[in-house]
């Protein structure tokens, strides 16, 4: 029923397809040429099994039928066909990845990956169109021969095309242990993978192998390692066994060297990168346990240095160096010293790294915050600035010139070197210029003050236990610490030592007159930090001794006279029993007990304390129990002490013959002790104040306490003591004006 | 039982004989009425106490660093007076020995 | 910082802050440094200045204890000097212990309470003579005038030359 238009369109549709296939041969010899060149075009591009012998085509003859086909505009058909046929072939294919993909899940060996992958390429040549047949076909073929490919590959292949990259990697960078898989070493593997489109579609796959490698190798032969520069190490075996391979991925189809050299530089640059943050990252977590080892892990700090350049993660070091250090180092069970010796090293650790102390001064101030609450910061850094030969743990560097103490400094910006301060410097940095460690040290508290009083009551302590008269190892320290003090705080230490030469004189000249066993050291008591008082009376002989002394010094110094600080100083001695002679060498208060045993043979502790004076029980109950482990005494029920003419062989055997003094408690009061007597003094200057001036805010608290004598406490001392005394009830705070609590 | 002292190292402090007789010595101390300065320590010019900075005695029985009142004397206002009485200062003969300068 | 007289001055400070309280009637208004000191006099109990309130300036030179410090009564806005005898209305006052009868061994506290005896013990509320003359002519510092005394301000006994 079709119209007549209808019939009339078809037949004229069908006379142009009959031209077009004819070609205006005449008849249909055009149409049979078509014919007859489909058939050899087809049976050109049928997609072969790849055991079938290769059929035998004559080159031009193809050709011919190719240009036949195209005259006739039956490319497109052609095509067509052809893609239907692949499809249709496609299971010779699908067979071939399931049985190698089967093979590699059971034994997880990259090598079954390699060589499917060397199969599909073969598949792949086998089925090519040959790029003379034209542009069209041959990327109509990759196109339809790469999405078939993709389709059948099951998501395993992923990761058994990554172990393949790396196995390949290792293979270049380890060909010791290459006892590799063949499909590894087949140098027709990168070109398959360029073939099949796997170079382009698992490009950030092949990247993220090669870091993953570069990790590897880099925690594997660097963790741990500081003693020796590993980055230039690094490098090389990049340059050595890593670029080599990356010519594989990133150097294909480069023709000269010149220009895979050029196709690897962004690349290249790009990998040296990863390899100074992973360096970078592993130096970081380590960082603490390198500084402990410094100065042997230098090496690790200047790989970190040159890192750090490369790579900016010096938020990240400031930020690791903090915790670690408040995890590690800043918390009760730490011994002050050792937070000063690991400050002291961070101190010359982090100079390395960041010569303008940016980052020392981030890192830095939580320990000197926490370092600045601590009781026992000042003493540890004094008795480490007093060089002791002995002890030789000190935090200071003996090849360290010695120099004043340096304040902080001011920018000079007329200073040719003055640079401007790093961009993150902080708006409180400071301009630390490579100071000495020890200012470093003492810059942690506001006023050098406290240290000088350290430094005296430390003095005083070595001074006194000084016998033998010699004491040019303290002259000389304190020439050093003049050095780094200035002359006028040690004033007072001048004046001990002049002391102690004085009493030296006076000693000779008074033996020269009546000799005496007794050889003192007269002090200035002004300028000798307080010294514990206890006023004990010795007995006997022994008083005796003193009068005589101090009847002589008198003789020779008529305007002066001696006070002894009887509980000071040691006293040598003989104790001659009926069986034995104990020698000992004691502090006077147990030579004046053993003296009252004299008298009689049995004392309780009360009558030797009545004796003695001032002296508490416990004290005095030590001072006998030495005597007891000397075997001169013997503790009765009745908790008093009886003297053993003979020696008592019922007990245990004592170690008899000298005993050396002990030296338990300092003779000096330390500073703490003299700091919290001192703010008794200063709260009766604020009660005084406060009386007079009715309320006053903290500053203007300050500000007339300076004149007090001896007051060195910074405000925020005053106001946590201020605190404390609110808190007792003592005073109240309103608006920031303190009052006295009426 | 019979002790013998071999060697004794002792420490004491020194003092100024004044002339006061307070045994128990911890009870206030002296200062010159000058510097208020106590006599053991040194007048304020001086760094160094005792023979470097001696005390000096007047026959009126006040006693001054010396340094403190030779400088009070050596003023104008002073017309030679002790400063506690203001009767003339005449130093007394005691124990004294002024050849410090 | 830490001369001669600041030492000697700070001592003082610290003994009226805290050991020996003023006496009553005597409070420390200003000592921010030692250059000047400010005292609060007043007298109490019976006396013709009950009620009355007086500043004592002191100035301090490095000179002291050996010289006295310049001491007047603080003249301003808001207070005046006492009508005493002894004292002008410019707050200078003449009295033997501020000159000739200076004596080191004395403290800024023996001249607040000396100055407060003087007014304690006064008999009659009248001006110095001439003190119109003198207060038109007086120098600032009231040590650069020399006074003659006409009654005895001095802690000593009649002993003066």
């Amino acid at each position: 029923m079709a119209s007549d238009a209808l019939q009339k369109q078809v037949a004229t549709k069908w006379q142009d397809s009959f031209n077009r296939l004819n070609r205006g041969y005449p008849g249909i010899s055009g149409l049979m040429g078509f014919s007859e060149a489909w058939a050899i075009a087809a049976d050109f591009l049928y997609p072969r099994e790849l055991g079938d012998p290769p059929k035998d085509f004559n080159t031009q003859k193809v050709r011919s039928a190719f240009d036949v086909l195209i005259q006739c505009r039956m490319l497109p058909m052609l095509l067509e066909s052809f893609v239907e046929d692949m499809r249709r072939r496609q299971h010779l294919i699908t067979h071939d990845v399931m049985e190698f993909m089967a093979e590699y899940e059971a034994s997880g060996d990259p090598d079954a990956i390699g060589r499917l992958i060397l199969r599909l390429a073969d598949w792949y040549m086998a089925w090519a169109p040959g790029g003379e047949l034209g542009h069209t076909l041959s990327s109509a073929y990759i196109v339809n021969f790469q999405t078939h490919i993709f389709s059948i590959l099951p998501p395993a292949f992923a990761g058994g095309f990554k172990r393949l990259i790396a196995a390949t990697l290792a293979l270049s960078t380890e060909p010791a242990d290459a006892a590799g898989p063949s499909s590894v070493q087949d140098s027709k593997l990168w070109t398959s993978f360029e073939l099949l489109g796997l170079a382009d579609r698992y490009e950030s796959l092949i990247a993220s192998v090669c870091y993953e490698h570069i990790e590897n190798h880099v925690l594997e032969t660097c963790q741990g390692k500081w003693d020796e520069p590993m980055l230039s190490t690094l490098r090389e075996w990049m340059a050595d066994k890593v670029v080599p391979w990356m010519l594989l991925p990133y150097g294909r189809g480069a023709k000269t060297t010149e220009e895979a050299r050029t196709m690897l530089q962004g690349v290249g640059s790009r990998f040296d990168f990863h390899v100074c943050k992973t360096l970078c990252d592993l130096r970081t977590k380590e960082i603490f346990d390198i500084i402990i080892d410094y100065p042997e892990s230098s090496p690790a700090l200047y790989d970190l240095k040159e890192c750090l350049q490369r790579v900016d993660q010096r938020p990240q070091l400031v930020q690791a160096l903090r915790k670690l250090n408040k995890r590690r180092l800043l918390h009760p069970g730490a011994d002050t010293k050792d937070i000063l010796t690991q400050y002291v090293s961070i101190i010359r650790c982090l100079r390395i790294i960041d010569p303008p102390g940016v980052l020392l001064f981030k890192v830095a101030d939580p320990i000197r915050r926490y370092l600045r609450e601590r009781p026992d910061t000042i003493r540890s850094i004094v008795a480490s600035l007093v060089v002791d030969a002995e002890s030789g743990d000190s935090l200071v560097d003996e090849n360290e010139p010695i120099q004043p103490l340096q304040g902080p400094q001011v920018d000079d910006y007329m200073d040719p070197n003055w640079e401007p301060e790093p961009i993150d410097a902080g708006p409180e940095f400071r301009t630390n210029k490579p100071s000495d460690v020890i200012s470093t040290l003492v810059s942690i508290y506001d006023s050098k003050d406290l240290f000088i009083k350290e430094l005296q009551v430390l003095l005083a302590q070595r001074l006194l236990a000084i016998k033998d008269g010699n004491y040019e190892k303290e002259r000389r320290n304190i020439e050093i610490l003049k050095i780094r003090f200035g002359e006028a705080p040690l004033q007072v230490c001048e004046v001990m030592l002049k002391d102690m030469t004085d009493s030296r004189r006076i000693d000779q000249h008074v033996q020269s007159q009546t000799t005496s066993i007794m050889h003192p050291t007269i002090i200035s008591r002004h300028f000798w930090p307080q010294l514990q008082s206890s006023k004990i009376n010795m007995p006997g002989q022994l008083k005796d001794i003193q009068e005589s002394y101090a009847r002589e010094y008198t003789t020779f110094k008529p305007d002066k006279k001696l006070r002894w600080l009887s509980h000071l100083g040691s006293i040598h001695l003989d104790i001659e029993l009926q069986d034995r002679t104990v020698t000992a060498d004691v502090p006077p208060l147990e030579a004046a007990f053993i003296e009252l045993f004299s008298e009689k043979d049995q004392w309780t502790v009360d009558e030797l304390i009545a004796r003695v004076g001032p002296v508490d029980r416990t004290t005095a109950l030590k001072a006998l129990l030495a005597w007891v482990d000397l075997g001169v005494l013997k503790e009765e029920e009745d908790s008093s002490f009886r003297l053993l003419e003979q020696a008592d062989i019922s007990g245990a055997l004592r170690p008899s013959g000298s005993r050396v003094i002990m030296e338990d408690e300092p003779a000096v009061v330390s500073v703490q002790q003299q700091q919290a007597e001192q703010m008794k003094v200063f709260w009766k200057f604020i009660e005084g104040m406060l009386t007079n001036l009715g309320s006053l805010p903290l500053d203007r608290i300050q500000t007339m306490l300076k004149f007090a004598p001896g007051y060195d406490r910074t405000v925020d001392q005053l106001a946590a003591f201020m605190e404390a005394a609110r808190r007792e009830g003592l005073v109240t705070v309103r608006e920031g004006m303190w009052k006295l609590n009426r | 039982m019979k002790v013998t002292v071999k060697r004794w190292h002792a420490i004491a402090q020194w003092q100024w004989d004044i002339g006061r007789t307070d045994e128990h010595g911890d009870a206030e101390e002296d200062v010159c009425g000058i510097c208020r300065v106590p006599f053991e320590g040194c007048c304020p010019t001086c760094k160094v106490p005792g023979d470097d900075c001696p005390l000096i005695w007047g026959e009126c029985s006040h006693v001054f660093h010396m340094h403190c009142l030779l400088k009070w004397i050596g003023t104008v206002a002073s017309k030679q007076q002790c400063p506690m009485d203001r009767r003339p200062w005449v130093t007394a003969e005691r124990k004294v020995t002024t050849n410090g300068s | 910082m830490s001369t001669v007289y600041t030492r000697r001055l700070s001592k003082e400070l610290a003994e009226i802050q805290t050991e020996t309280k003023p006496p009553i009637g005597i409070r420390l208004l200003k000592a921010d440094d030692f250059e000047t000191w400010i005292f609060e006099i007043e007298v109490l109990g019976d006396s013709l200045y009950r009620g009355e309130r007086f500043g004592l300036k002191f100035r301090f030179d490095n000179s002291y204890p050996f010289s006295a410090p310049a001491v007047q009564f603080v003249v301003d806005s808001g207070m005046k000097a006492p009508v005493h005898p002894h004292v002008y209305t410019n707050g200078h006052i003449c009295a033997s212990i501020l000159g000739d009868d200076w004596s080191p061994t004395l403290s800024v506290m023996a001249v607040c309470i000396t100055i407060q005896s003087m007014l304690a013990s006064c008999k009659r509320k009248e001006l110095p003579e001439g003190n119109d003359t003198y207060v038109r002519t007086a120098p600032d510092n009231p040590k650069k005038t020399h006074f003659v005394y006409d009654d005895d301000t001095s802690p000593f006994p009649s002993n003066r030359v």
